[in-house]
């Protein structure tokens, strides 16, 4: 069997997607009750569960705490069944290690962590099946869930791998074009000051052709935004349509200005902050502001 | 929008575990279709190449076409080609990556008209793989789908054309869609042996399904259209239009002379067409002959690239790169052909090995197997050890273990066998006898070769490989080896052997078949009689009892008891066989004879063995029992096992084969109804001329000529209407009763045996052929059969040829005969000599365009005229007016002359010398035919030798001994007569230059 042709000459990708097509993104908040925060994600095949705790006091040793700043603790672990041959991973191991230091300091540059100093923020990350661009999904699972833990951040995070074929940047790398063995860059990007939270990328590539795939990661990863605020609209709506039937109990919907729990998802693209749902008083300033209508900014997008 | 799919791919991974691995699969609603007449351009987004505009229809090649025939589609002559993507996934993956870059190249050639459609990533087009369907079906159904959906998308105003090789897409969708056409066309290329250089035909394997107008053969003229195409390849070919059609050439020539394309009126134009391309190359080894020195020189100094004459008129000439082109003139070299540039006239080859000289018998003997594609290499030692032994010192016995398992018919059973002198491999033996209800029971017994010879041991391959046993002239070759043929698995009289047997019950009046058991047995056969001993017994001439062995050491009490037992038996079988005869004619049977007489009538049998056949009645009640026992077994075999039984198949002939037959017996004044076996039978019986016997004969041969062979078929590949056997009328006919000889009775023998444990409730042992693998087999023991009839037939000419070598034609009275014209070309007459059955051309006009006449005392010249050729005689008339008229069936007197041709094989020339019957002094000895030949032989043998002064007994030994050697069965051979001859004429000389 000769080898696979990742991109014919038509332009097809072995999945039928062309070299700037992203893979079918589906994802949900809020999926877990007892945690803070939680979503999950679906990038074609792959699939990630986040879970957000905190901000919360240090666990364990105090020593660790920071004095100006929250502790982001990333965890990352995929489950045995998530690749095609079922291998136990045990906890801890190189790879899940590498993957939980990339996606701590991808949230610590996107995260507001000064504003809950001597604090602590868990973030797990479980891959439940790999199908290719597990950090990108794993980043953009956990922005969804701290935003759905209500932990401020600068923007998203949004995450995207590319790949380089027979000189064409291809966005999204599936599993098979993972296997190949191309040269491979994995971007997270803050997409409203496009600035990049992290670039990793451990193959050779030439310099010439480095800028043209940073921007088919950086255009994928921007599309993924669009898709993500979707999302969290959709979520918003959701949550406001449900409350609304729970505060007609007791509550006029009146001024959602002092309705904590109406709140929730307000969004602030002008302060560059993001607010999530929970009332944290005293660590979270964003939530004495003044709501801001999101609509009108937002119409674009949806 | 992109629609998401999954696709579930099972793996098998290095370590050999198989993986299941789930791929995501995106489809789209819009994918570039390159057509000109897109409805929708700006949602196709067109982006490189159209396809033109111009063409009448699109081509979409099925996956295994574009797999297996690129390089046709390679031509750009080819416009309007879409390529599917799911076919060029299939080139991918399982042609490699040169096939496939080929194709992607193709596709990307802006000169070329072909697009790829990826119709994988249309959402109308993609059809998942369901469950189970194969991958090869999925492909064609989705090729198929996919060129459904372009043919709409275009609005329905480009008929599309599906080109591939399964028969059952044909079938399945062929009249699906309107305006999609699913076709395939090819055939076979025949060369036709005597116009080498101008005619072949290809005979149609699977015509299309939506023009089938095309039944006949398509005529291939002149090289150039052959187009590199060799005999017997599979070739794809496109007829020419009507008017460039022709007709085939009737007039007789002759191979040598270039035919200079004969004026004279070709008969009525046939479909003509060109090949295009070969799908499948039949090169085998081919014999040749180095040309001799003169015409190497006048073929120029360039030494070192020869061109070489092959045996066989229908392959054209070899150019072979050899510096031993001197050395190896006078042999015969087998070589191989490797390419054919399309530049060049002749293929390029390369020289394999020495066979022997030129006119040497044993080269010419070894020329022949090559031709035949024979091997018969020594059977090796790791198949020997397979065998039982079977020494004085160890004799073979009966296993106790058998013993028990078989049915043990040596104390109640008088088991005998009937078969030619001095024949040694026996496979079946007789027996019958009254059962205390008073009915009897008649059973055939078989030599048990499968108990030897286990499936699939090195023996059983190679005998798998040979699939018969070879007779030539003077020779054969064994399927299995001595110790099984000639020893154990030969039924011979007093030993005991195991056999596989069948009895039938049948009823004591009536003969009707009550009841028929099936089943392995030992038997131990009590005579081992010969043809004539048995008639002379059922005659009531008890004299022969002396020739008979058995008897020899009998008291007279006991020999007179056991005679009469035997006599019974042979006269009771008799009465049976009659009756079951007569059976079968009566439900409109052919009579066997019409077929079987003309195998045995054959030109070629009656020179093969100089014994004549004379059909004894006791030949008939063996064949008889013999075709009783194959039905039997098929019907049941069949029953077993409907979808892997191996049957034997005789197809009715086509009516138009009839024709010729027809004519001929015509201007003898006799109709001859070919509707139906029965009445071509009754009317072959009734076509009897009381003056000239050969009359029938002749007509007979014609008739099987016209017949199509009976082949080997496995029932599950054929439906059971075409399971009839023509010749012998028979439903169901199967090969069961010479397993030693022939390895579709060992296949029929292993399914009796499992049908019978199968009734048992036992476990089959073994597994038995599917039908794949039979239809298979079937076909390769087919092939085997004709390349056995084909190298009997050379070698009885060669010897033919050289018996009449060393003859001056013009002095030797023996080589001047009674001929029988059968058949009028428009420059000559076809002869038959019942003498030497020998069938020949005999020409009317020589080359130098002069036309027989006979003078009064009708002895022929050659003088200035003209020929004129009518329905059923021939006219030939001198410029001085003298006409002579030769008409169908004349005996006219032929001179027989040897054409000794260097690369080929000799070939008898037949001269008319008068136009009256041959007459000799003593006339009684031309009526008579062929027997005599024997006795005048001999005679003359003996006659030389003695005036030689030669010791008569040393030659009888060196005949006994050669008679060893070959393991002849059926006598001297004309070969020994032949060396006979030689040899002493050279004594004769030697003697005379000596004393």
């Amino acid at each position: 069997m000769a080898g696979l042709e990742l991109l014919s000459d038509q332009g097809y990708r072995v999945d039928g997607r062309r070299a700037g097509e992203l893979r079918k993104i589906q994802a949900r908040m809020g999926v877990f009750a007892q945690a803070d925060g939680s979503a999950y994600i679906e990038q074609g095949n792959t699939k990630a569960l986040a879970v957000v705790y905190g901000p919360h006091e240090i666990r364990g040793s105090r020593a660790r705490a920071l004095p100006d700043r929250a502790l982001v603790n990333c965890q990352y672990s995929s489950a045995t069944f998530s690749t095609g041959e079922r291998k136990r991973r045990p906890h801890g191991d190189r790879k899940s290690c590498e993957m939980g230091l990339q996606l701590r300091q991808t949230f610590e540059a996107a995260i507001l962590t000064q504003l809950h100093p001597r604090s602590q923020i868990d973030i797990y990350v479980q891959v439940l099946q790999a199908d290719g661009g597990t950090y990108a999904a794993c980043v953009n699972a956990a922005t969804l869930a701290v935003l759905d833990a209500g932990i401020p951040m600068r923007d998203f995070v949004c995450a995207c791998s590319a790949g380089f074929v027979d000189g064409t940047a291809l966005a999204d790398l599936s599993h098979v074009e993972e296997a190949a063995g191309g040269p491979q860059l994995a971007l997270a990007l803050l997409p409203a000051s496009g600035q990049i939270a992290l670039l990793e990328m451990d193959a050779r590539l030439h310099e010439d052709h480095l800028e043209r795939v940073l921007e088919a990661a950086a255009q994928a990863a921007r599309d993924v935004h669009t898709l993500l605020d979707r999302v969290v609209r959709q979520h918003r709506a959701e949550l406001r349509g449900g409350h609304r039937l729970v505060l007609g109990a007791g509550f006029p919907a009146a001024d959602p200005a002092h309705l904590h729990v109406g709140e929730r998802h307000g969004l602030h693209h002008g302060g560059g902050a993001v607010c999530g749902r929970r009332p944290c008083p005293g660590f979270c300033p964003g939530l004495r502001r003044p709501p801001q209508e999101v609509g009108g900014s937002a119409s674009g997008l949806a | 929008m992109l629609q998401k799919r999954e696709k579930v791919l099972l793996l098998r991974t290095f370590q050999g575990r198989t993986l299941r691995i789930v791929r995501e699969h995106y489809l789209r609603p819009c994918v570039p279709c390159h057509s000109p007449l897109c409805p929708q351009p700006a949602a196709c987004s067109h982006d490189g190449k159209l396809l033109s505009s111009d063409v009448t229809h699109y081509v979409i090649p099925d996956w295994k076409v574009v797999q297996d025939y690129l390089e046709i589609l390679e031509f750009p002559e080819l416009k309007g080609i879409i390529f599917m993507q799911t076919a060029c996934q299939a080139v991918q993956h399982q042609r490699g990556r040169r096939q496939y870059n080929k194709l992607r190249n193709l596709l990307k050639d802006a000169r070329h008209d072909c697009i790829l459609f990826a119709n994988e990533f249309q959402q109308c087009c993609y059809l998942p793989r369901e469950r189970g369907e194969s991958m090869e079906k999925w492909q064609t159904r989705s090729i198929y789908n996919a060129a459904v959906w372009y043919y709409h998308h275009c609005q329905d105003r480009m008929p599309i054309v599906m080109v591939t090789e399964d028969e059952e897409a044909i079938q399945q969708y062929g009249s699906e869609t309107e305006g999609v056409f699913v076709i395939t066309f090819k055939g076979i290329l025949n060369v036709n042996k005597h116009r080498a250089q101008i005619e072949a035909f290809v005979r149609l394997q699977g015509a299309s399904s939506k023009d089938s107008d095309l039944v006949s053969d398509i005529l291939i003229h002149g090289m150039k259209a052959r187009n590199r195409s060799i005999h017997g390849d599979v070739v794809v070919v496109e007829l020419l239009p009507k008017n460039e059609w022709k007709g085939r050439t009737v007039a007789l020539c002759e191979n040598d002379c270039d035919d200079k394309a004969s004026g004279e009126s070709p008969s009525e134009p046939m479909p003509t067409g060109r090949v295009v391309g070969i799908l499948q190359k039949n090169w085998r080894d081919y014999v040749v002959t180095f040309p001799s020195k003169e015409e190497v020189q006048s073929q120029g100094k360039n030494a070192q690239k020869i061109l070489v004459t092959p045996w066989d008129y229908r392959i054209p000439k070899i150019r072979i790169s050899t510096q031993q082109a001197e050395t190896l003139q006078d042999f015969r070299v087998v070589v191989r052909i490797d390419s054919w540039e399309s530049t060049s006239v002749y293929p390029n080859g390369h020289f394999v090995r020495v066979l022997g000289r030129i006119g040497d018998l044993e080269g010419e003997i070894a020329t022949i197997l090559v031709e035949n594609s024979i091997s018969v290499i020594p059977f090796s030692e790791a198949q020997m050890c397979e065998m039982p032994v079977n020494t004085p010192e160890s004799p073979w016995k009966v296993s106790p273990e058998e013993e028990q398992k078989r049915k043990d018919l040596r104390k109640s059973h008088l088991v005998f066998s009937i078969d030619p002198k001095g024949c040694e491999d026996v496979d079946d033996t007789l027996s019958v006898r009254t059962l205390n209800n008073g009915n009897l029971e008649l059973g055939v017994h078989i030599a048990d070769v499968t108990h030897f010879v286990a499936p699939n041991s090195y023996i059983d391959i190679e005998a798998r490989t040979r699939a018969t046993t070879y007779y030539l002239a003077d020779r054969r070759y064994d399927m299995l080896p001595s110790v099984l043929s000639a020893d154990l698995c030969s039924l011979l009289g007093g030993v005991d052997r195991y056999a596989v047997s069948i009895m039938w019950e049948l009823d004591k009046a009536s003969y009707e078949i009550k009841k028929v058991w099936y089943g392995r047995t030992i038997i131990r056969s009590a005579y081992k009689l010969f043809y004539e001993a048995a008639q002379e017994l059922l005659d009531g001439n008890l004299s022969v009892v002396d020739d008979i062995p058995e008897f020899k050491d009998l008291d007279e009490k006991s020999r007179q008891a056991k005679l009469e037992e035997l006599v019974w038996a042979i006269g009771k079988l008799t009465d049976i066989a009659r009756h079951v005869r007569a059976k079968r004619d009566g439900c409109g049977a052919l009579e066997l004879e019409g077929v079987e007489v003309c195998v045995q009538l054959d030109d070629k049998k009656n020179i093969h063995d100089l014994i004549p056949k004379q059909p004894l009645e006791v030949h008939e009640t063996v064949a008889e029992c013999m075709i009783l026992a194959n039905h039997w077994v098929a019907k049941k075999i069949w029953e077993s096992f409907p979808h892997q039984a191996l049957l034997r198949q005789h197809p009715p002939p086509h009516q138009e084969f009839f024709s010729e037959l027809r004519e001929c017996a015509k201007a003898k004044g006799f109709f001859i109804d070919t509707r139906s076996n029965k009445t071509l039978a009754d009317s072959l019986d009734n076509a009897n001329d009381p003056h000239d016997p050969i009359v029938n004969r002749l007509l007979r041969s014609m008739a099987t000529q016209a017949m199509s062979n009976a082949l080997y078929f496995s029932t599950g590949s054929c439906a059971e209407e075409e399971f009839h056997h023509y010749g012998l009328a028979l439903d169901k006919y199967t090969h069961f009763t010479s397993p030693i000889r022939r390895y579709s009775d060992i296949v029929v023998h292993r399914l009796l045996m499992a049908a019978i444990s199968k009734d048992k409730k036992m476990e089959i042992k073994g597994n038995l052929f599917s039908n794949k693998d039979l239809e298979e087999l079937c076909r390769h023991i087919n092939n085997r059969n004709q390349a056995a009839q084909h190298s009997q037939k050379q070698s009885t000419e060669l010897f033919q040829c050289m018996y009449f070598k060393d003859k001056d034609p013009a002095t030797e009275e023996r080589c001047i005969s009674d001929g029988v014209i059968y058949s009028i070309r428009t420059n000559g007459v076809l002869l038959f000599i019942p003498r030497f059955g020998i069938k020949g051309a005999a020409y009317l006009k020589n080359k130098d365009g002069l036309v027989i006449s006979c003078g009064p005392d009708s002895c022929s010249e050659w003088k200035p005229g003209s020929l004129q050729r009518f329905q059923n005689k021939i006219t030939s008339t001198t410029t001085d007016g003298e006409s002579v008229t030769f008409h169908l069936f004349d005996h006219v007197t032929v001179r027989i002359s040897i054409q000794a041709s260097r690369c080929h094989s000799d070939t008898i020339r037949l001269e008319i010398i008068s136009n009256k019957p041959y007459k000799i002094p003593n006339t009684e000895l031309i009526h008579q035919s062929s027997p005599l030949l024997k006795s005048e032989l001999v005679k003359e043998v003996t006659k030389s030798v003695e005036e030689a002064q030669l010791a008569q007994e040393v030659k009888v030994n060196i005949i006994q001994e050669e008679y060893q050697e070959y393991r002849q069965t059926k006598g001297r051979s004309l070969y020994t007569l032949l060396e006979e001859i030689r040899d002493l004429a050279l004594l004769d000389v030697s003697n005379n230059y000596g004393i």
